[in-house]
């Protein structure tokens, strides 16, 4: 159990760290603080949604009623009955978006056929659409009982969301707190190797998975601790888990692992004064491609493919789903990628470890 | 079986030889120094004896294991105190001394009491409960000697153990040292000539990557070069003296109004005569045996802290 000693070796150094502590902890809360509270936090009222009813039946007259009822919609007047209308006042910045319930709505919805609702907004600002499409598909799902065009998987759940700002954030804005694991345990492992621990430690017959088990183990506690605060931050701010909180730690855990494997290479690469600037090198703009604090629905498809390659994305976007109501097997596709990269970064930190050992 | 010995063994870095080529045989219980300037090779061979650089050529065994094929079995007999006393500074004693211990397979027990043990020694007992990070350099020194020797290893390496020292502490660590004599088998790096000339069984001196002479204290002192030593108090040195002396003999030094002048089969009568000879006024004069510094200076053309 020589990885067990050097585990508990690395856990105090961390604990008795309070800088490095209240950089792990807090910098996330803060940012959380930041971006939800931007975002209208656990006050936000509710989001103005103009609608162009262009089928004119009892039916859209009914379902328009039914979303005026959900708290997170307030309903602008008047109602549009042609959709070139609301374009112009879209085009003149009267209206961010409108939704369009396409002529041919309540037949369709008798004869169990496929319906497009489209949420039309500016360019410019897709956040807000974004934030209220899973709103408007839970509502559609929960008003036609089945839910043709619609994600069956969120039916009827999604207008549990107090707020869908908070909704949006959290999940981006906590992996990206996970990503600064990747700079700590950086700095801890280019720490020890620089000042000549690690090198002292090689004289002793611990082996090399001995010093990665050792370096990565004392940061789940850490892991734990900021999810649970994460999530405690979350709910405080009106973020709503409608889906399974297990599934939701399971991937945050994951992508942490991740970070602490990224760690573990840039710590073992890098001298410790440079490895701040390689990590948020690495951090910033990978947070940015993988959706931590925007959409990046319209990123080029070249930074997509980065984005998709690595594990963030996957993370964030398997949480948010989660959250927000998804069974696991939604996300069992981006399960599977973050324990692919968690292996490959563990495996990568040994050979690093074996190759360091001796010079 | 020889605890340590080396064969050939030679480190390059990027073309500069660093260690050239050193043959080597360390008896078990030995006390061997290795005295020699910065940069001479001295650390360089103990990082490759540590299994932590592998040799460019040649090799070295630890009671028979290879330190290249080998170094997890090599790991296991030795301890290890590097130059840099180098802890974790965020641990007390206790626990930096467990680390060690443990990892090196030692039960809860055998560290502790093995603790216990060297922290009296060590004289650290009153602050072994304090992280380390708030401890003064020789303290710090003290605890690396000790996690060096926690793990009751059959091979001990010290590189540079004393350095920064206070005398009263580096005096603790030799008489702890000399009680480990016999017991252990330990190889020093020691720019001090005393610590050398007190503590070893023999001493090798290191220059540019080669032992250049190998020896007992004694040997090295006496029978291997025979050099003799005067020491002149006086005053009226002219330089044209000191330019004439320095032709004649191998080594000559002027401090505060003493001269000391260094050669194989000094003759007093004769420096006394020439001095007097050029009107230099000789207060007194007496011959003295060689010192280990008079020996490397003599071998390497070098101070040790060039």
């Amino acid at each position: 159990m020589k990885f067990w000693e050097i585990g508990k070796r690395n856990l105090k150094e961390i604990s008795r760290n309070p800088v490095l502590l209240g950089f792990l902890l807090g910098m996330p809360v803060a940012f959380m603080l930041v971006f939800c509270a931007a975002a209208g936090g656990g006050q936000a009222g509710p989001i103005a949604l103009s609608i162009v009813d262009e089928d004119h039946s009892q039916t859209s007259t009914v379902f328009i009623q039914y979303i005026g009822s959900v708290e997170a919609i307030e309903l602008n007047e008047p109602i549009y009955s042609q959709e070139s209308q609301a374009q112009e006042d879209l085009e003149n910045g009267r209206l961010s978006f409108y939704l369009l319930i396409p002529s041919g709505f309540g037949e369709a919805t008798q004869t169990q056929q496929s319906i497009n609702l489209e949420l039309v907004h500016k360019g410019a600002d897709p956040m807000i659409g974004l934030q209220l499409k899973p709103v408007i598909e839970a509502v559609g799902s929960e008003f036609l009982g089945v839910a043709p065009p619609l994600n069956v998987e969120l039916k009827g759940m999604e207008s549990e969301i107090k707020n869908p700002a908070v909704n949006f954030y959290f999940p981006g804005i906590a992996v990206f707190g996970l990503m600064i694991l990747i700079s700590t345990a950086a700095e801890i492992i280019a720490g020890d190797r620089e000042k000549g621990f690690l090198a002292r430690m090689f004289t002793t017959p611990a082996r090399p998975w001995d010093f990665i088990l050792g370096y990565s183990l004392p940061f789940i506690p850490v892991l734990i601790v900021s999810t649970v605060l994460y999530f405690g931050v979350g709910m405080a701010l009106g973020l709503t888990v409608v889906g399974n909180l297990g599934h939701a730690f399971l991937i945050f855990f994951l992508i942490g692992f991740c970070a602490i494997g990224i760690g573990m290479i840039v710590g073992s690469l890098v001298k410790s004064e440079s490895q701040a600037g390689v990590s948020w090198l690495f951090i910033v703009p990978m947070a940015m491609i993988s959706g931590a604090w925007f959409t990046v629905e319209r990123m080029p498809s070249a930074l997509k493919s980065i984005a998709g390659a690595l594990p963030f994305i996957h993370a964030i976007d398997a949480s948010r789903t989660v959250i927000n109501g998804a069974p696991f097997s939604a996300i069992m596709l981006d399960i599977y990628w973050l324990i692919g990269w968690a292996v490959v970064l563990f495996a990568a930190g040994i050979m690093l470890f074996r190759r360091t050992m001796v010079s | 079986m020889n605890a340590v010995q080396t064969f050939k063994l030679t480190k390059q870095f990027d073309g500069l030889v660093a260690v050239n080529g050193i043959d080597l045989e360390i008896k078990k219980g030995e006390l061997f120094s290795f005295l020699g300037p910065n940069g001479a090779g001295k650390t360089t061979t103990i990082r490759m004896l540590c299994c932590l650089l592998k040799p460019t050529k040649g090799t070295a065994s630890i009671l028979g294991y290879d330190v290249v094929k080998t170094p997890f079995a090599v790991k296991r007999l030795i301890g290890v105190s590097p130059q840099d006393t180098i802890l974790s500074e965020r641990l007390n004693c206790w626990e930096n001394l467990a680390l060690i211990g443990k990892v090196h397979g030692l039960s809860s027990d055998k560290v502790k009491e093995r603790s216990k043990e060297l922290l009296e020694t060590m004289g650290l007992v009153e602050r072994a409960k304090d992280q380390v990070r708030k401890f003064s350099g020789g303290m710090k020194r003290r605890l690396s000697i000790a996690m060096a020797l926690v793990s009751d290893p059959q091979v001990l390496f010290l590189d540079e153990p004393t350095l920064g020292l206070d005398p009263q502490a580096r005096r603790a660590i030799w008489e702890y040292l000399a009680e480990l004599k016999g017991k252990k088998t330990i190889l020093l790096t020691t720019h001090y000539m005393e610590e050398a000339d007190s503590l070893s069984d023999r001493i090798g001196i290191i220059d540019e990557g080669r032992v250049v002479a190998l020896g007992t204290a004694q040997e090295l002192k006496t029978n291997l070069f025979g050099m003799r030593n005067m020491v002149v108090s006086t005053e009226s040195l002219t330089a044209e003296v000191i330019a004439d002396l320095h032709g004649k003999y191998s080594r000559v030094a002027v401090t505060k109004g003493q001269l000391k002048i260094s050669h194989k089969d000094l003759d007093f009568k004769e420096i006394v005569d020439y001095l007097h000879s050029r009107g230099v006024a000789v207060y007194s004069a007496a011959l003295e045996q060689s010192t280990l510094e008079d020996v490397f200076i003599q071998i390497t053309g070098k101070k040790l802290r060039d």
